[in-house]
């Protein structure tokens, strides 16, 4: 079945995929950090850190409509919440924009300032995991103190999910194929329940079939993996960047506006 | 449920995010005795089956076009154990998170304490203390429905509590309270449902996965879900109409000194400064769009003529930054162009 891998990008190769994936995750982290702790109510400094992420998606050669596409998916919860700050705060306020000024409402202005954050946070998520492999992303994060049987967990996890949404599909396909008509919800639910506890079944069966196989060849807990992560003179450099940029921006941006 | 980082304040988000750490690395550390190595494959394949589980939809009565899911954190609890069903759906919030972008990257300790850690351990302690005693199957049913909907209830009351006290909430505490609350009373309360009919279903086609925690027939029956929402009702009515009473209004709320909770007074005071600190940047920083009040302008041509500067300044903020972007996209497009025919 084919079903569209999330992180498909994560297998090109580009100076951004060369980076070492703690770097990578660190300087997200911080920048999300920075994005989130700037003021409510200013939009044009959320747009100038955008250039940011912006500039690691293009590098990285992952299409921005493919990222944009991938926020689209995950903004319901946040696009309810923007747009319900415009019902609560209707303080006027006149929105001065270079050449042009208008009247508006606080919640407005909050509603776009929480959608621009929440888009650049994305972006830089997205920079992370789709210039990064996985398998990288979790040696990196064992490096930095996350305990191993998380790492293994997550490890598990992320190699079976697609199996397993696969067999899903079939089941799905199974019952779509013999229902033709609402059932009411009583046999809905018990139809559920089945597909559901097959599944889980199934899952069970194949957990204990890989751990006899993984066992046979001597698996004892704990991973080894061949990637040898160090800290390259590339690696500091793209700090290094990231921490000015962040840095430069704050510092330029705020004498101006005192 | 899943919260977003625009939900939260960097030290709350910081807070959380410690709190999340300790607690998984507790678990793991305790764990790790319990577990052997061949439950390391059965754990992590139960974390994609909550993926897979999530697609199977079916329709809801009286809601035509809507469908629900399971989430089932509890039916893990219930099976692994606290501890282990603990791992498994942190685990699953945590590739939600950095996978599926779904939930922030600040946030993603509120969401393994809300989603993760709350869920299975008050899940699996209510489903517990409600089946302890002699077997039944009305026992079972009215456990586990009980304890999807109470667990449910308080993870979706923890992410208005998160958000007033990193104080972004726009809307009024109390309205996101209630509107959270009701729509996972329902969401839980199909949880339930069908986490009962699974376990039925379970324990007809292979009772071997329960070791001995269900040595009987488990029968999902009206009655069981009756009297859950009777006893629900009597807590729900008793808990919230106390604290409903004379509730403040938003985030006051939160800063609301209350005698009867001495902690939670202290755990605001403690961070007030901080804030203080921050409202302060904000209003000192905040470039665009700068607005006032027209009601209190009170050096009106000084400020409006810093206004109009600092409106400048934001537009050559955004104009530079589009521009920039521009350039680098052309950029990157010319490049990429020369490099194909080569390729």
């Amino acid at each position: 079945m084919h079903h569209a891998y999330i992180d498909k990008f994560a297998y090109q190769d580009s100076p951004i995929h060369r980076l070492d994936s703690r770097v990578k995750f660190i300087v997200v982290l911080v920048f999300t950090a920075v994005v989130i702790s700037l003021p409510r109510i200013s939009l044009s400094i959320v747009v100038c850190y955008a250039v940011g992420p912006f500039t690691i998606l293009v590098l990285g050669g992952i299409p921005l409509r493919f990222a944009f596409k991938h926020i689209l998916l995950v903004s319901p919860f946040v696009l309810v919440l923007a747009l319900s700050c415009p019902l609560y705060d209707k303080t006027p306020v006149t929105v001065v924009f270079g050449p042009f000024l208008w009247q508006s409402s606080l919640g407005w202005v909050r509603c776009f300032t929480i959608l621009g954050k929440f888009i650049v946070t994305m972006l830089a998520l997205i920079a992370l995991v789709s210039t990064t492999r996985f398998g990288d992303l979790l040696t990196g994060l064992q490096r930095l103190g996350v305990p191993k049987l998380l790492i293994i967990q997550l490890g598990f996890l992320y190699r079976y999910i697609f199996v397993l949404i696969d067999r899903a599909h079939h089941i799905l396909r199974a019952r779509a194929g013999r229902t033709l008509r609402n059932l009411g919800f009583k046999a809905e639910l018990k139809i559920a329940a089945a597909m559901l506890g097959s599944l889980l079944i199934r899952s069970i069966d194949s957990a204990e079939r890989i751990n006899i196989a993984m066992q046979s060849r001597g698996f004892d807990g704990s991973w080894r993996t061949l990637s040898k992560l160090q800290i390259r003179r590339t690696d500091l450099l793209f700090a290094l960047m990231a921490a000015s940029f962040m840095l430069g921006l704050y510092i330029f941006v705020r004498p101006v506006l005192q | 449920m899943h919260m977003a980082n625009e939900l939260l304040s960097v030290p709350v988000a910081a807070g959380t995010l410690a709190i999340a750490a300790g607690g998984l690395g507790l678990i793991c550390r305790n764990v790790r005795q319990v577990i052997a190595a061949d439950k390391l494959a059965l754990m992590g394949i139960l974390g994609a089956f909550v993926f897979a589980a999530q697609m199977v939809n079916f329709q809801l009565p009286a809601m035509p076009g809507t469908s629900g899911h399971m989430v089932g954190a509890v039916l893990l609890a219930i099976i692994l154990g606290p501890h282990a069903g603990a791992i498994v759906i942190s685990s699953v919030v945590i590739i939600q998170c950095l996978i599926f972008q779904d939930g922030g990257l600040l946030a993603l300790g509120c969401n393994i304490i809300n989603m993760a850690l709350v869920p299975s351990y008050l899940g699996y302690f209510l489903y517990k203390t409600a089946t302890a005693g002699p077997f039944s199957s009305l026992r079972v049913s009215i456990g586990a429905v009980l304890a999807c909907v109470i667990a449910m209830q308080v993870s979706a009351a923890l992410v208005p509590i998160q958000a007033a006290l990193s104080g972004v909430l726009a809307v009024p505490f109390s309205t996101f309270l209630i509107t959270m609350l009701g729509v996972h009373l329902l969401i839980g309360l199909i949880e339930g449902l069908i986490t009962v009919a699974v376990l039925g279903y379970l324990q007809q086609v292979r009772p071997d996965v329960f070791v001995d925690s269900l040595p009987g027939k488990v029968r999902l029956s009206r009655k069981a879900v009756l009297i859950t929402l009777v006893i629900f009702t009597l807590v729900i009515g008793g808990g919230l109409s106390l604290l409903a009473s004379d509730m403040p209004d938003g985030l006051e709320w939160s800063y609301a000194e209350r005698p009867d909770q001495p902690d939670f007074e202290a755990a605001v005071s403690n961070d007030s400064a901080a804030i203080a600190a921050v409202d302060d940047f904000q209003a000192r920083y905040a470039p665009l769009p700068d607005y006032s009040r027209r009601s209190s302008a009170i050096g009106e041509t000084g400020e409006a003529q810093a206004d109009i500067s600092a409106g400048w300044t934001s537009f050559a903020g955004v104009v530079g930054s589009a521009v920039t972007m521009a350039a680098i996209w052309l950029t990157a497009w010319i490049l990429r162009k020369k490099q194909l025919p080569k390729a």
